[in-house]
This record gives structure tokens, sequence and C-alpha cells, in this order.
């Protein structure tokens, strides 16, 4: 009797392995990162790694497992998968931990505003686990968004004028302020932030109700969702904020490391149709943007930011004339490759906590 | 690679099967080693040129050792030393952080690490000392000598069988859609156990570990804990069923390593039922020679809880490991002179897995003051019992937590056992094919996003 159960699932067993073996390798869908062929990749394993990480990649129906994970594990331990934890509402990075790098990027920062003449402004942006972080179980949130942005300000000298993101948003939380699987904020939470970014920077702020809210999209699926690939969470909205009869952008052009331009838009539609939606706010990351506008008043901004604030430049429009976007995470190069800070009477900081967190996210503003 | 990864049990594990049954059977150790040596080149070619160096070096020993043996002039002591210095040499160059230095001088990256370093040193110094003791004759066949090292159903996990007992599996070798059929189930039980038990109790242990010591109550201190020893037992034992299967896939009858050893009624058959062959190990090569120099019994409790120690120190390489083996060594010397012969079975349990969580806190600490603070926490150093955080974990954990403690019981097995020919064997064989397939399912869910199964608490 045993014997002739053992060989039905050896049939059985092989069986499967040997059709996803298969059916993996013949996948048409497949991942072509490139497999280092190098002497040193062969000796230190990283071919072999390669390899594996391709299977894994191409694995097929790769979707089906991962969002088979997510509903699994949401069942039977904690609702954290692959580090994003699952709620009915919202997910949530529930990758928490504070980093040691805040003050020596605060040091950074310090000695830009002190080597340069201008008006240096910061903004530190809560993530989306920072803001609805009551929702987290309780043990994850020891280390609070709040303590970062509080240890990195505090360390920030007196000529850098800071600006209180965090308790804005908290405020808004109940609105759609971020999205529900990702871990950046809504165009509507960049507003609401801009209102008081701007009046900082000395300017009135544009009403809500001078805008056209364009809905891009509704089927945007974030970071957060890429990582779980939790089917029951719902997929968020993608707005563009048109301001009616306002400043136009003149040109808009981009430089990447080489130093070579190209045409750039503010909004870029096609990503609509990729895997990365995000990307409609000013397409792909370059090292720096440069935007003209039909605004007279020959002010200058200089904006240092991360992602985050891709969906926040566009309230800038109307109060400027040029609007510098430069991006530390995109650049091989020092900043002064691109722009000569003398040039602006203000510069705008503007990162995420957990960009701010990374060791060497300024690297690019240090000779 | 690991066992619990995609490509090894959707490409390399089928594919190796497929070459190795094509092959004529004279002709399947060598491709057994084959396969074998590109498992190791997985890692990495610096990895397999040392290993192959590494086998070569102990294999040249055990035949200088068994020459200078048979010439009589009482020099066989100085290859069996060389031998058995150079194998401890790897095994603390790979495993003791304060010799990352000798590591990188071979060039390999400091966070290196290929688990089964520590049974595969274990394995090559207690065949060194059979061939000094004359138990048996040095290995000429390099084929067989380098598949008891490196052989991969054994590389990862053991069993640390000795070479003598090698050699019977290796004659006896069975082959059959059978006996692939029992090694699959076997495979698929130790992944289940590593992936579906484990990495969750190991999600648990992680998320206590997250508390800030002075704000954690006894409750969470006290789940922490059993998700440790829980983790550690099924990564153990998952991985060595893993090693087993794979084994009898390939016609190798390897022994099991692990026999429900947490719900034991005494502290000493927990110690005999945990990790067998390791267990056995320590007692063959380094008890029993040292108990030949005393009769004394207070001498011999004293040797028996240091070589517990020694045990204890090859689980972490640390203080703390020591500290654990010795104080398991302690536990069951007591136990034999103060727990009475006959006591009810619950009563044992209950003091067996109480007494190991509590020692488990030496093995889990990275320090010896973190583990003496986490105990104080036990026993409500915080004076704060449970508190939300300790339902919450409940409330997330309770499935597996059961599921886990029933596994960790023979109750299962022995109620298969005690059926005879009833409905039920018959019921639970028709199903188990689909059970298998299920699990095998479920499993590859589980890893399918990182491709693959790492969370290991002790890098044995």
């Amino acid at each position: 009797m045993s014997k002739i159960i053992h060989r039905i699932i050896a049939f059985f067993i092989l069986l499967i392995m040997a059709s996803v073996l298969i059916l993996t390798a013949t996948n048409k869908n497949s991942d072509n990162t490139s497999i280092p062929l190098t002497f040193s990749a062969f000796m230190d394993g990283s071919f072999f790694r390669s390899i594996e990480n391709r299977f894994t990649m191409n694995f097929i129906e790769r979707d089906f497992w991962t969002s088979s994970k997510a509903k699994i594990e949401s069942q039977i331990c904690e609702k954290i998968v692959n580090d994003v934890y699952i709620n009915s509402e919202r997910l949530l990075n529930a990758d928490i931990s504070y980093s040691p790098f805040y003050e020596s990027n605060a040091d950074i920062v310090n000695r830009f505003a002190k080597e340069n003449d201008c008006a240096v402004y910061f903004v530190a942006v809560p993530d989306s686990s920072g803001v609805y972080s009551d929702i987290l179980p309780e043990y994850l949130t020891d280390d609070t968004e709040k303590q970062c942005i509080d240890t990195l300000y505090s360390r920030l000298g007196n000529n850098i004028r800071r600006i209180d993101a965090y308790n804005i948003l908290k405020r808004l939380n109940e609105n759609y302020i971020y999205f529900r699987s990702d871990t950046k904020w809504t165009s509507y939470g960049a507003y609401c932030v801009y209102r008081t970014v701007i009046q900082k920077l000395g300017f009135q702020p544009s009403p809500y109700d001078k805008y056209t809210i364009e809905h891009v999209t509704d089927n945007f699926r974030g970071n957060l969702w890429e990582k779980s690939h939790y089917m029951k969470s719902k997929p968020d909205i993608l707005d563009i904020y048109n301001y009616n009869d306002g400043a136009e952008i003149v040109s808009c052009t981009g430089l990447d490391n080489t130093l070579h331009s190209c045409r750039k838009e503010l909004y870029c539609r096609n990503a609509i149709n990729s895997d990365d939606m995000y990307r409609l706010y000013l397409g792909n990351d370059m090292p720096l943007v440069q935007i003209k506008t039909s605004v007279n008043n020959e002010r200058k901004l200089l904006v240092i930011k991360d992602n985050f604030a891709n969906c926040f430049i566009p309230f800038l429009i109307q109060h400027y004339s040029v609007i510098d976007i430069f991006s530390p995470e995109c650049s091989v190069r020092n900043i002064g490759d691109f722009v000569n800070i003398g040039d602006y009477e203000q510069v705008l900081f503007l990162f995420s906590t957990e960009s701010l967190g990374n060791e060497n996210i300024f690297s690019s503003l240090t000779d | 690679m690991l066992y619990s990864s995609l490509l090894f049990i959707y490409g390399f594990l089928p594919i190796s099967m497929l070459i190795y049954y094509i092959t004529k059977q004279k002709y399947r150790d060598g491709v057994l080693l084959a396969l074998s040596l590109v498992f190791c080149a997985s890692n990495g070619l610096r990895f397999l040129f040392f290993i192959i160096f590494y086998t070569l070096f102990n294999y040249l020993m055990g035949i200088l050792t068994d020459i200078i043996k048979k010439s009589g002039t009482s020099l066989e002591a100085i290859p069996l030393f060389a031998g058995i210095t150079a194998d401890i040499t790897v095994i603390f160059m790979f495993r003791a952080e304060y010799m990352s230095w000798l590591r990188n001088t071979f060039g390999f990256p400091d966070d290196f690490f290929i688990p089964g370093i520590s049974f595969l040193v274990l394995s090559s110094i207690g065949y060194l000392i059979d061939i000094y003791c004359g138990r048996i004759r040095a290995e000429k066949n390099i084929i067989s000598f380098s598949l008891y090292t490196v052989m991969f159903p054994k590389f990862t996990a053991g069993p640390v069988v000795r070479y003598r007992s090698f050699l019977k599996i290796n004659k006896n070798k069975k082959y059959g859609l059978s006996e692939i059929g029992k090694g699959l189930a076997i495979f698929i039980k130790g992944l289940a156990k590593k992936i579906i038990i484990a990495d969750t109790m190991y999600q648990l242990y992680m998320a206590v570990n997250d508390i800030d010591i002075e704000k954690l109550s006894s409750v969470n201190a006290w789940l922490g804990i059993i998700a440790y020893m829980l983790c550690l037992y099924f990564t153990l034992s998952g991985f060595a069923d893993m090693g087993t299967g794979i084994g009898y896939c390939f016609g190798y009858r390897l022994p099991n390593s692990f026999n429900y050893p947490i719900f034991s009624s005494r502290i000493k058959y927990f110690a005999s039922k945990w990790h067998i062959q390791i267990v056995r190990w320590f007692k063959f090569y380094i008890s029993k020679p040292l108990y030949k120099i005393t009769k004394n019994n207070r001498i011999r409790r004293i040797l028996f809880i240091s070589v517990w120690c020694i045990a204890g120190f090859w689980y972490s390489f640390s203080i703390n490991g020591a500290v654990w083996g010795g104080l398991v060594g302690i536990s069951i010397t007591a136990e034999n002179f103060f727990v009475r012969k006959k006591i009810l079975k619950a009563t044992g349990i209950m003091y067996t897995f109480f007494i190991m969580s509590v020692l488990m806190v030496f093995l889990a600490g990275d320090s010896m003051l973190d583990s003496a603070r986490y105990l104080l926490v036990m026993f409500g150093g915080n004076r704060l019992f449970a508190d939300s955080i300790s339902v919450y974990f409940f409330k997330s954990y309770i499935v597996v937590l059961l599921i886990s403690m029933y596994a960790s019981t023979d109750l299962f097995r022995n109620m298969i056992l005690r059926s005879g020919k009833s409905k039920l064997k018959t019921a639970f064989s028709a199903i188990s094919p689909v059970i298998a397939a299920f699990l095998l399912i479920v499993c590859t869910a589980l890893i399918s996003y990182s491709g693959f199964s790492d969370m290991i608490l002790l890098k044995l």
C-alpha cells in the first residue's frame, strides 16, 4: 500500500516540478536583466545569484504566486507581507527603523547653507506610515517618523527655515492625502503642504477652487502594492491639478549626467500605460529639470528634492519665472556641474524622511 | 543555493535526478559528486576550490594517518593533529566573527557564510579520529570520500553520520519510484516545517525583538523565547528532513536528525532526541575518550557538563552558546539527582518545556547581559505582565503557534503507527499525495517573492 502511495507522490510531485521548470524556462514574459559573465562574478558567486534571481523573476505566473503569498500570510500570521502592513483601508510600510544618518545629512545641509548666500528652506515629509502610524501595530511605532524629523530639524542651523509638514498632514489625515498603495503623498497632500511652504517663501498660495482637477487614472498601484501584491487593496487615483487662466510653462528641459539636455514635460501621460505610473509627474528622473514659466517676476527657485516632490512641483509654477529642480539621487556629479547656486535667492529642500535617512543622499552636495 | 529556494526545488533537484537516473548505475556516485560540486559552485568558484582543497587535505591526512599507523612508528598523531587543527581553523574561520580576518585572507567577504560548514567539519574530524583509533581504514577511493564530505543531500544540514555508517548507506542504496516518492514526501515535510512554521515563528521572534526591552511585558518575553525555540527546532529539523528526503531521492537512506524533542517528559530525553547525530558525535568523540581517563563520578559529571559546553559553543560560537550547553548539562545532571524516576508524564513535559525555554534565552542572546535582562523580564522584571501587543501577537500568531506545538509532538505519528491497518491509516495514505502537492504549492507561494527563504537563527 505505502509503496503505491509513494509512487503516486513521486509521479505527482515530479510532474509538478517538471511542468514548472519547463514553463518557467519557456516563459515569454522573461526578465532579461543581464547576467555577469566576468571572472570575478564566477569566483564570488554573483553569476549564480543572478541566475537564481532571473529564475525567480521569470517564475511562471509570478504575480499569482506572490498574491497568494499575501493571502496566505495575512491569514496565518501578522498582516505584514514583505515588510508591508496590510490594513483594510491602506497598505503601510512596516520596515521602520531609525537611521543613524539624519544628523550627518543635516550637517551637510548646514554646510550648504553656510557656503551659499541664499535663503534655505527645508521640508521633511513623512511617508504614509508616519502619518497613519496609529494603524500600525504598536510595537512598530517606537521610532516614529516624528522623532526622526525632530532629530533632523533640531540639528539644522538657525539660518535654515524649517517647515512642519508632519503636523499639517497628520491633522488632515482623514482626507485623501496619501496613496493607499504607496508610501507617497497624493497631489492633494502636496497641495496642503504647498499652502504653508509658499507662504514661507513669500507668496500667497493659489486657492484650491482655482484648480481644475483631472483624474488621470484610478488604477494606480504603488510601491507598497508592488511589494505585497495584496489584491484586496484598492487601487489609487492619480490627479493633475490644472490652474485655470494661470501662468504657463514656456520651456521644460532636463539635463542628464553627461550634461546633455532633452525636452521634458511636467506631466508624462504615457507613463499611465507603463509599470511605473507615478512617472506621470515629471517623467523619468533626471539630475536636473529646468522649468521656465510665463510668470514675469524674475524670481528663481532651486528645488533640491527626491521623488516625493514630483507632484508638488506643479504648484510652484504660478509663483516663479524659473524653477530648477535638482535630484541628488539621480546625479553622479556635483550640483555645481549643473547649476550656479549663487544665481538663486531661495533654495528649497524637499525630501521624504526615508530619503533623509539614506547615508549618501546628499553626496552630490559635498565637494 | 539553499534547499528552500525556487531554483533548487524546481531547477537543480529535478534536473539532478534526471541526470542521475539516466546514468548507468556504476557511474552514479561520480555523477552525484559532480552534481554536489555544482551545488557548492553556486556559492562561487572560490568556495568550490576551497571545498575541493579542504576535501583533498582531509583525504590525504586520512591516508597519511593510516600509513604511519600501519608502519608502527607511533607518529600517526601528527597527521591527525594537523588535520584536526586545520578543520577547527576552518570552522572558526567561517563561524566566528573575530576570525573574519582569516576569511578575508582567503578572499571571502566579511558576511560570507555557507550553511553546512559546521556539519562538514564534524564529519571530517570524526573520520580522521576513526582512522587513528583503527576503527576504519583510510578511504582510497577519492569519489567515495568526497561524497562523504560534500554530497549535497547532506551538505547543508547533515546528518553527521560516521564514515562506516555512510559506507553502509552507500552500499545499500535503494532505487525506485517508491523511494523517490518517499524522499519527496520527506523533503516537502521539511520544506513545510521551514517555510510555513519556522519562518512564521521567526517573524514572531523578530517582532518581540523589535520591542524595547524596557517596555517588554512578561507574556511577550515568553512568547518571544518560545517562538525562538520553535523556530530553531523547525529550521534545523526542516533542513535535516529536506536533506534526508533528497538523500532518499538519490537512493541514500540517511537517518533522521530529530525525534520530537520539544515536548519530552525529561530533560535528558530532550537532549537525546535533539539533533541526534550531533549529540552522539560529541558523546562518541569527546565524552567517551574523556571518561576513560577517570572512573570518579564527580569528575565524570564535570566532564559531561564540559562536553555540553563545547556542544553549545558549536551552535553559536559565543560564550552564550557555551553557557547554554553547560546549563543543559547541569540540568540533566541535576535531573538525575533530584527528579524521581516515576513522575506524571504531564508534569515531566511541563518542567522540561519550562526549563528548556528558560535556557534557550542564553542561546538566543547576543551577550550574557542581554540574556540576564531578558530573563528578568520573563519573570516580571518590568512589572508588566501583558499589554495590548500581547493580545495582538496572540491574535496574529495563535494558529501557527498551535500548529507548531502540535507538530512538535509525536501524537500524530503515534496515532498513525498505532492505527495498524485501520481506515484512518488508509484514508491518510490515500490523501497524502494531495497533502504533499498542497504543501508544495503553499511553500512555493510563500517563497515566490524573494525566491528563497533564508530566515535562519543559527548559521551552522
